[in-house]
């Protein structure tokens, strides 16, 4: 038995045994909305998987509002309503507090090490704060590993054409042109998993790093993708959130994906240096659209963030960026309206992971530089969207996405 | 009368010969060192070459802060050289100390005890300005992403702030001008603050109300954008 789990753990899992579903969700502070996940989990193994012995772990971060104690008291007594049959096992429990760092990472290495202590065939894990999980979303992400034989079910959310940019424009379009496989949402953090993958993932020594906090989400999808493990994606419909706190920074969780995807890199360069092509993934679930309600954008303030970046940080981008793309910044600077190319952008973010493969200043230093041009990036991405359809919207991103590939040797020439 | 001088000229004859050899100690001394010191530059530059360090510099760097202080050659060129003025200085000190002159004898042993401060506050100010940029370009970038117009003043101010701080720091150390030194930047940096406080809250007060309401508009006007 690992040394990570309490010895209460231990014992429960020993009067288990062995489980062939697992649903971990990690929580910190989430007695509001944590309730209404355990019901959809609990309504998701009944509806679907009756015949199956499953297990729901929370892997808490030390909540002081009662966090646990919701998931250990929510339950659905009566099936009836939801249509379900009453069924033949009972989803067991196992609220538990996580060893480690602060982080996600560090509460999904707990359900990783319960699912290889269980032997379980399949697993999900789904974040706490979801106010629109329904029971289909625990099929969408297990059955394509209990019956397709996937290792790894990306999520696909339906999303609004302004939400995800930082997806959209950068985690997503270098993900795919790095490693091959068009993972729409890598970063999209509600997954489903073999336990072989669970297994694997233990068996990486990245616990103490900035995996174990925000790095999880693109660190678990590179892993199985660069592993060669059988991927997929499942339509999951709508992802909505409780609000977050109202002074989320952008800037730090800029910093935060970026230094990821960028540390993933460094980790696989014989991977990502030898692929020159990209595949789809299969794509499970029924796909729907609908009508987009109005999102508030404020593009004059983005273009003023990148000209002022333009005026006062050029002495720092003069080290990041080529002259190049240094160049192509000030001539963007002048368009009117403005207009940011597919093309420079690729060369800049390309351009940043040179840099921090080179270690040509702080690393924080040099990602935090990067929000004057990425609100730029999105400013002109807004402007030319604004009356699109959520359709068109992909056929965009795919044009960026072919600027990364496009690209990619400038990167693969410089990076040595 | 002409045995006086026959004394004299003995007496200065045999001062002449208990000097040569301190002398001829002291110049076998200073070649020895000049020797020495060669030998070790060259063993340090072939071992920073080994090292890396001109590469490790570069990313670390402290390539940039000298080339940005004039400084052009290669780190493993400038440790050579420094390593190489420490022995050849040492063995010079041994040298003049094998003459066994007090004048001389005095003098060192004050630049003995001085030396220390002089190393101390070159590290001072060597630190001072890597901490100074540092900080700056901290508070630059932080001042862009957060939209102010006048970050670029902001870092420059912390970046000179930190550097008079350790030059008078510095100073304070080698005990030149103590008090007035501290009183001077004490009287120049309340100066900038107040004349700022002053220009801003009389001179720019239509500019800070601008600021200001501009802060708020963009504050109700944020978006409702989702970046991840």
């Amino acid at each position: 038995m690992s040394v990570i789990l309490r010895e209460e753990v231990i014992q429960r899992l020993g009067e288990i045994g062995k489980a062939d579903i697992l649903v971990g969700i990690p929580s910190f502070n989430n007695a509001d909305s944590i309730g209404h996940v355990v019901r959809a989990v609990q309504a998701g193994v009944a509806k679907y998987f009756p015949d199956k012995k499953a297990i729901l772990i929370n892997s808490d971060g030390g909540s002081g509002d009662g966090t646990r104690e919701v998931v250990e008291r929510v339950i659905i007594d009566d099936f009836q309503p939801l249509l379900i049959s009453q069924r033949q096992n009972l989803l067991s429990k196992i609220v538990t507090p996580y060893h480690g760092i602060a982080g996600k990472g560090s509460a999904f290495r707990t359900v990783f090490q319960i699912a290889k202590e269980l032997n379980v065939k399949a697993c999900a894990v789904v974040d706490s704060d979801l106010r629109s999980i329904t029971p289909e979303w625990i099929d969408l992400l297990i059955r394509p590993v209990l019956e397709r034989d996937f290792d790894f079910v990306a999520p696909y959310y339906l999303r609004h054409k302004y939400d995800g940019t930082i997806t959209n424009s950068i985690v997503y379009p270098v993900t795919r042109a790095l490693y091959g496989r068009r993972i729409r949402q890598p970063i999209g953090g509600d997954f489903g998993f073999s336990g072989k993958l669970a297994e694997f993932y233990l068996t990486k020594d990245v616990w103490d790093t900035d995996v174990a906090r925000f790095g999880i989400d693109i660190w678990m999808t590179t892993t199985a993708v660069t592993n060669n493990f059988k991927v997929c994606q499942s339509f999951l419909g709508a992802k909505i959130h409780s609000p977050k706190e109202p002074s989320s920074d952008l800037s730090a969780m800029l910093t935060q994906v970026v230094s990821a995807l960028f540390n993933l890199m460094e980790e696989y360069p014989g991977q990502w240096t030898e692929v020159n092509s990209t595949s789809p993934v299969p794509l499970f679930g029924f796909q729907f659209s609908v009508g987009l309600e109005p999102v508030k954008v404020n593009t004059e303030r983005m273009i003023n963030m990148f000209k002022l970046g333009m005026t006062e940080l050029g002495d720092l981008w003069k080290d990041i960026l080529s002259a190049e793309s240094l160049a192509g910044l000030q001539d963007t600077a002048k368009t009117e309206p403005f207009s940011f190319g597919d093309d420079l952008w690729a060369r800049v973010i390309y351009d940043y992971a040179l840099a921090w493969h080179g270690k040509v200043m702080k690393g924080e230093h040099i990602l935090k530089t990067l929000t004057p041009l990425y609100l730029g990036k999105v400013a002109s991405l807004v402007i030319e969207m604004a009356d699109t359809t959520a359709g068109k919207v992909e056929q965009r991103i795919e044009a960026l996405c072919i600027a990364f590939e496009k690209s990619k040797p400038y990167l693969i020439d410089k990076w040595e | 009368m002409g045995r006086v001088f026959v004394e004299q000229f003995k007496e200065f004859l045999g001062k002449i010969a208990g000097f040569l050899p301190n002398l001829l100690t002291s110049l076998v001394l200073f070649f020895a060192g000049l020797l020495i010191a060669w030998l070790i530059k060259s063993v340090i530059v072939r071992l920073a070459a080994f090292l890396k360090m001109d590469a490790v510099s570069e990313r670390t760097g402290i390539v940039q802060v000298l080339q940005k202080g004039g400084i052009k050659e290669p780190v493993s060129m400038l440790a050579g050289r420094l390593i190489y003025w420490v022995v050849l200085i040492s063995f010079i000190i041994m040298g003049l100390n094998a003459l066994q002159m007090p004048a001389v004898e005095n003098l060192f042993g004050t630049f003995l005890l001085y030396l220390p401060n002089v190393i101390m506050a070159g590290a001072i100010i060597v630190s001072g300005y890597l901490l100074g940029n540092f900080l700056g370009r901290a508070v630059l970038i932080g001042a862009v992403n957060a939209g102010l117009a006048v970050a670029g003043l902001l870092g420059k101010f912390v970046k000179f702030t930190v550097f008079i701080m350790a030059v008078t720091m510095s100073l304070e150390l080698l005990g030149i001008g103590k008090e007035t030194v501290i009183i001077a930047f004490a009287i120049l940096f309340g100066g900038v603050v107040l004349s700022l406080s002053i220009a801003f809250g009389l001179g720019g007060k239509d500019a800070a109300k601008d600021y200001i309401d501009k802060i708020l508009r963009e504050k109700k006007e944020e978006d409702d954008i989702k970046h991840i």
